[in-house]
């Protein structure tokens, strides 16, 4: 599964890049973050409750961060497994300055498998993008505050 | 096939219902005809702590016209709408939508109410109470609240209900003379749900110019939609088969998100969306001619 | 002394159907034992990985858990999954009952859970931690053979399982000599069997007799019974293996698998009943799959399309490891290639490749169906290419019926065959000139019609045992009651099949009863005697065989002791109303109950006859047999949504004698329902990471009545000469030649777009994409030309 897009968040991107690198702050805008703890620089294990309307699972498993070029690139690594099967993926993120904006691109490639992969199929990438649109959406909403 | 533990509730009343809806909160689902939860559930995709089961609630099962309106209560199973002799010949749309819905075991026990809350990207109600501009009534401990079929459909699996709010009813229109309607569809092969549904609905006015048009789009896009377009193209003009065909073309609007799964690719999807359009509102103008379909 | 037909022949309702259509069957999940604990699997979510660490702690002490066991708690308790084939320099793909170090499939068990009830022990599973590192999974098959690629069993170099090959006849002069060579690659697709019954084992061990009992929903509780034994190390006459009502096998059930041999274990091990039911999701992903062969096909051909050679490669996916029977399902492919027609050279390779996903075996037609959808789509190619009608083609080819035995440069013997006739009547009842016309005219109106062809021919009765991996004789036993009730216990093990009335209308043909006063008994290892089971449409050739020799010699006893009463010369006697009587004079006669009396009171036996009635019999089949057959169907293309719809089905089958015609319909109809299936609808997706993407039945689509049109079904009779019945079998005649039939039409009906080939299944978006393609380049339909071509070509 593809996962391409971006988002305009409202401040400059070395706001945008502090607020991607705080852990308590990028918890706060996971979709269903539960519980986020820092393992290492860079590498921290996560719980997430994940899901679509009815459809939901728990996760647990981990957000690392590699290749920053602060503040404008960085990539981001996701794995995480529950009773509804696994998760993985890689993304790389850019931090566009436009204006008093920054515009963040994504673009990565993640896989699924087990249960959902299995009986979810029409649904996965549109619930994938909902999911990070919540997330950019949380960052945008955190970034007014 | 077994489902995680859950507790479960068979109100009686509605305000049983709700107050259990109240109690319970967010860990709670409610449970109508069954056909989209308990599947989620017995492959534990769905694990809801707690099952409201509201489908002994015969209070809202029931089609009946009131005030030039045909009210349909939220548990009318969808063979009931297909039989129903009222909406057969006041409001056809909603028969020939149920006939095309899953199987006749589906149709015995699904339920209108929950299938629209349910709000399934690929399902067929949708189509159809957005062609006809259909009101849907909520309730919650606050009182009732109605809404229209355009703005109770938020996104894919995501309606306009609150939190605490139950559907309880669907009033739809009874249709004037020189109105067709049809629904036309594109069967998913393994689940019978729509790759692609088209509701049409299309008045004459005089002089054989369409007075009004609806057309509903269902299984194309996150939610269903209305292809407004499509409508424009044709409102106060005299047509043909042709103009049909012309209007149709625009039945994919330049924004939608198009859904792609295994048995239908987005592009693939898009075009059965213009071919579905189309035949649906050729049978509804024919309909509306007054010819036999 | 003659035997009466009076029910052979006849279309006798079944004797099993009042039970099944009241739901008063039993089948293994109906079964409840005091304290049965029921068995939860759980299984990986990867394709390939190695398996880490798995941590059991919090499963165990889960409510009502009794046990939790990974493959490591299993070591030397038991032996590998049985694979019964074995080819030359085969590579060995053993697979432990539950994974130890790796996992090869999404599916495969690393660890279950035993507890008081389905729903604790599901919930344990659940708390079950698998840690896994993900390896690159291996799913293309192509792919899995490039250099580089991950090789899935690492003692290997690797992912070739086996390498085949076969040839007769002078393919190089073949080849050389040919005006044209026809070549196309051809998928078949990967299919899920979806019985209607998913498995279900119960076990139950009773340490004081020492004694195992395993009721499992199988078609060959015999062989399962062997390997149980085997697997776990115990002796044999422990084992009793039943095999109850089963709801539907299709070769899916043909099969010895991990679960059963866990719950057999499990049973030992803990001291409890033990169940285990399989979900739809497990079924899907873990009970063997079917197909999955991709072939490149060459044909030399003459000008006037007489084939001269044929050459094929096949790419066989095998999936992880070997199931019972996987390695052999291709190489039956390769025997069969040439299909029915004359074809003086040939030569097969075939290679098994290795892959992540689960193992393909015997699903209905096993490989037959490969080799008819090859060879008869290779057929309308060369028809195509020399502008001549596939019928004619096909006609040319065919070899004569004084031509049987016809030996094939496969190295097989075909028993006995008319195909001329079979397509004759296809074609007539068809009205193939008419429809050919009706096709021209629709296309002059933008409607496409399409008729397709299939001529098959299949093999059956399988088979004699020097080539059947595990034997391939079938045995019964007739026992004859006091009262003069029959029973017969037969080692085949029908499941849905309707022997129980078939084999009632040999018998009381054979005795003079009628078919209610006999009891046909199966599946039952403590009962009947040692069998083979019911596939590879064996169970009334070679198993109702067994039936007829073993009543022969119960009739021949009872004749003896007839006519020592009757003081008259047992060769004159006829068994007919339940009476042995003088063929001369029938009012000289004994009733057969009081025949059958007289062998058990023993008193009026011819001197040194043994007392008793009861004979048993093996039989070995000198040949297997070879049915063939006919299909004309007649489809419609919706050019702007690509959609199929089948309008006719016309099916001539020749399955030698019928027994019964309404179970050789059924047969039939059954098959062609599945192979509409495959031609236009099912297909097991994995995608690039193995994951199986029709994982349930919402996205695997099967057909459905509404898919199906009234099937026109005739027969054409050429006796088997190999068993004294004249039968041939007729369980997979449908899954053999109704593909190629279906999806000529679909090519038949897209040819105006210039379409000459479309794999499997016929989805509609494939279709749309091709007629828009089609479009786009700007080839009008050349409709008007392409009919009439047509129409004066048809017969």
């Amino acid at each position: 599964m593809k996962l391409q897009g971006s988002y305009t968040l409202p401040a400059k991107r070395e706001v945008v890049w502090q607020l991607l690198n705080e852990p308590k702050q990028l918890a706060a805008c996971l979709p269903g973050c539960e519980q986020i703890e820092a393992v290492g620089s860079d590498h921290y294990q996560v719980k997430l409750k994940l899901g679509f309307a009815a459809i939901s699972g728990s996760y647990s498993g981990s957000v690392r961060l590699s290749d920053k070029k602060p503040p404008e690139s960085f990539r981001m690594n996701v794995e995480g497994r529950g009773t509804a099967g696994f998760v993985q993926g890689e993304a790389k993120i850019e931090l566009v300055d436009d204006g008093d904006q920054t515009v963040v691109r994504y673009s990565g490639v993640a896989s699924v498998g087990g249960l959902v992969a299995s009986v979810g199929n029409r649904m996965m990438e549109l619930a994938a993008r909902r999911i990070l649109e919540q997330f950019f959406a949380n960052v945008a909403s955190q970034l007014r505050a | 096939m077994i489902p995680a533990a859950f507790e479960y509730h068979a109100p009686k009343s509605l305000e049983e219902a709700l107050r259990l809806l109240n109690r319970h909160g967010s860990e709670a689902k409610l449970l109508a005809g069954g056909h989209s939860l308990l599947p989620l559930m017995k492959l534990r995709l769905a694990a809801p702590r707690c099952v409201i089961d509201i489908g002994r609630i015969h209070a809202l099962r029931y089609i009946r016209e009131e005030n030039g309106r045909i009210a349909i209560g939220a548990l009318t199973t969808h063979s009931e709408v297909l039989e129903s002799p009222l909406l057969r010949a006041k409001c056809p749309l909603l028969p020939q939508t149920a006939r095309e819905i899953g199987d006749v075991q589906v149709r015995n026990r699904g339920t209108i109410g929950g299938s629209l809350a349910h709000a399934d990207p690929a399902a067929d109600y949708p189509a159809a109470v957005l062609a006809l501009e259909a009101e849907i009534v909520v309730a919650s401990a606050d009182g009732t609240r109605t809404l229209r079929a355009a703005e109770f459909f938020v996104d894919m699996l995501t309606t306009a209900l609150l939190p605490g709010e139950i559907l309880t009813e669907v009033r739809v229109p009874v249709l004037s003379p020189r109105t067709g309607t049809a629904y036309r569809k594109l069967h998913q092969p393994a689940s019978g749900f729509a790759i692609v549904g088209a509701a049409a609905r299309l008045t004459l006015g005089p002089g054989g110019k369409v007075e009004h048009v609806a057309v509903g789009l269902t299984g194309v896009a996150p939610k269903a939609y209305r292809a407004t377009a499509v409508e424009k193209a044709l409102t106060g003009k005299k047509v043909s088969e042709k103009q049909l065909a012309e209007a149709a073309r625009h039945a994919v609007p330049q924004d939608v998100e198009l859904l792609s799964d295994l048995h239908a690719s987005s592009e693939y999807r898009k075009a059965m969306a213009v071919v579905f359009a189309r035949r649906a509102l050729e049978d509804a103008f024919s309909h509306a001619q007054g010819k036999k379909k | 002394m003659a035997t009466a037909t009076r029910y052979m022949g006849r279309p006798l309702k079944r004797k099993e159907d009042p039970r099944l259509i009241q739901g008063l069957a039993h089948y293994v999940d109906d079964l409840r034992l005091p304290e049965m604990h029921y068995v939860a699997f759980v299984r990986s979510p990867h394709a390939h990985a190695r398996i880490r660490s798995i941590d059991t702690s919090r499963a165990q002490t889960a409510p009502g858990v009794l046990a939790v066991l990974t493959g490591q708690d299993l070591d030397n308790a038991m032996g590998v999954i049985p694979c019964a084939a074995q080819l030359p320099e085969m590579k060995l793909a053993l697979r432990p009952p539950l994974a130890k170090e790796r996992v090869l499939f999404v599916g495969e068990p690393v660890a279950l859970v035993v507890a008081a009830d389905r729903y604790a022990a599901r919930d344990a599973a659940e708390l079950v931690e698998v840690e896994y590192e993900p390896l690159t999974p291996v799913v293309d098959p192509e792919k899995a053979l490039a250099k580089g690629a991950p090789v899935l069993h690492p003692q290997y170099s690797d992912n070739v399982a086996y390498r085949w090959e076969l040839e007769g006849g002078d393919i190089k002069a073949a080849f050389a000599k040919a005006d044209k060579v026809i070549r196309q690659r051809m998928v078949n697709q990967r299919l899920i069997p979806v019985a209607m019954e998913p498995r279900v084992v119960v076990a139950d061990y009773k340490p004081g007799e020492n004694k195992l009992t395993v009721w499992s929903s199988t078609q060959i509780p015999h062989l399962l019974r062997t390997q149980i034994a085997a697997v776990l190390g115990v002796p044999e006459y422990i084992v009793h293996v039943i095999a109850p009502e089963v709801g539907g096998g299709f070769g899916s059930k043909l099969n010895v698998y991990a679960e059963e041999v866990l719950v057999a274990h499990l049973a030992m091990r803990l001291g409890k009943p033990m169940k285990w039911t399989e979900s739809r999701r497990e079924n899907f992903q873990a009970t063997i799959h079917g197909r999955d062969q991709i072939a490149t096909l060459e044909l030399a051909v003459q000008r006037d399309g007489t084939i001269l050679g044929l050459r094929c490669r096949i790419l066989a996916d095998l999936g992880a490891y070997y199931q019972l029977l996987t390695p052999l399902i291709p190489t039956l492919t390769g025997l069969m290639i040439c299909g029915c027609y004359k074809i003086p050279a040939a030569r097969v390779e075939i290679t098994g490749v290795f892959t992540n996903k689960m193992a393909t075996d015997a699903y209905r037609g096993a490989g037959r169906p490969e080799a008819t959808y090859f060879i008869e789509r290779a057929i309308d190619l060369v028809a195509a290419e020399l502008k001549k009608d596939p019928a004619e083609i096909r006609r040319k080819n065919f070899p004569k019926p004084k031509e049987f035995p016809y030996a094939t440069p496969t190295g097989l013997i075909y028993d006995s065959a008319n195909y001329q006739k079979s397509l004759d009547v296809a074609l007539k009842k068809s009205g193939y000139r008419k429809l050919r016309a009706q096709q021209a005219k629709a296309r002059r109106q933008g409607r496409y019609l399409g008729i397709g062809l299939s001529t098959y021919v299949e093999i059956c009765a399988m088979g004699p045992s020097s080539a059947m991996p595990a034997g391939g004789w079938e045995s019964a036993t007739v026992r004859v009651e006091p009262t003069g009730k029959v029973n017969i216990l037969t080692g085949a093990s029908p499941h849905g099949q309707g022997q129980e009335t078939s084999f009632a209308q040999i018998a009381a043909d054979l005795l003079g009863l009628e078919p209610d006063d006999i009891l046909v008994v199966h599946g039952d290892t403590a009962v009947v005697p040692y069998g083979i089971g019911t596939f590879g449409s064996r169970a009334t050739a070679v198993g109702g065989t067994a039936v007829y020799t073993a009543l022969t010699k119960i009739r021949d006893k009872l004749a003896a002791i007839a006519g020592h009463i009757l003081q008259e010369e047992p060769k004159r006697l006829v068994f007919r109303d339940k009476k042995i009587y003088l063929k001369s004079n029938p009012a000289k006669s004994l009733a057969f109950a009081e025949a059958v009396s007289a062998a058990y009171v023993a008193k009026t036996l011819p001197p040194g006859m043994e007392p008793g009635l009861e004979a048993t019999y093996f039989f070995e089949p000198s040949n297997f047999t070879f049915p063939f057959g006919a299909h004309v169907a007649v489809v419609e293309v919706d050019p702007e949504t690509g959609e199929v719809r089948l309008l006719r089905y016309v099916a001539v089958d020749d399955c030698g004698n019928v027994i019964n015609p309404l179970l050789v319909d059924g047969q039939v109809h059954g098959g062609i329902v599945q192979s509409l299936g495959q031609a236009f609808l099912e297909e097991a997706v994995y995608d690039e990471n193995g994951q199986l993407l029709t994982g349930e039945l919402t996205d695997y689509a099967i057909p459905r009545a509404e898919d199906v049109p009234r099937l026109e079904t005739a027969r054409t009779i050429t006796p088997s000469p190999v068993n004294p019945l004249g039968v041939k079998g007729v369980g997979e005649a449908g899954t053999i030649g109704a593909t190629p039939a279906l999806v000529n039409a679909v090519v038949d009906a897209l040819a105006p777009f210039g379409v000459r080939h479309l794999d499997m299944p016929a989805k509609r978006e494939r279709i749309w994409q091709l007629i828009r393609k089609a479009r786009q380049v700007g080839s009008r339909p050349a409709s008007r030309r392409a009919g009439g071509r047509r129409d004066r070509r048809a017969r």
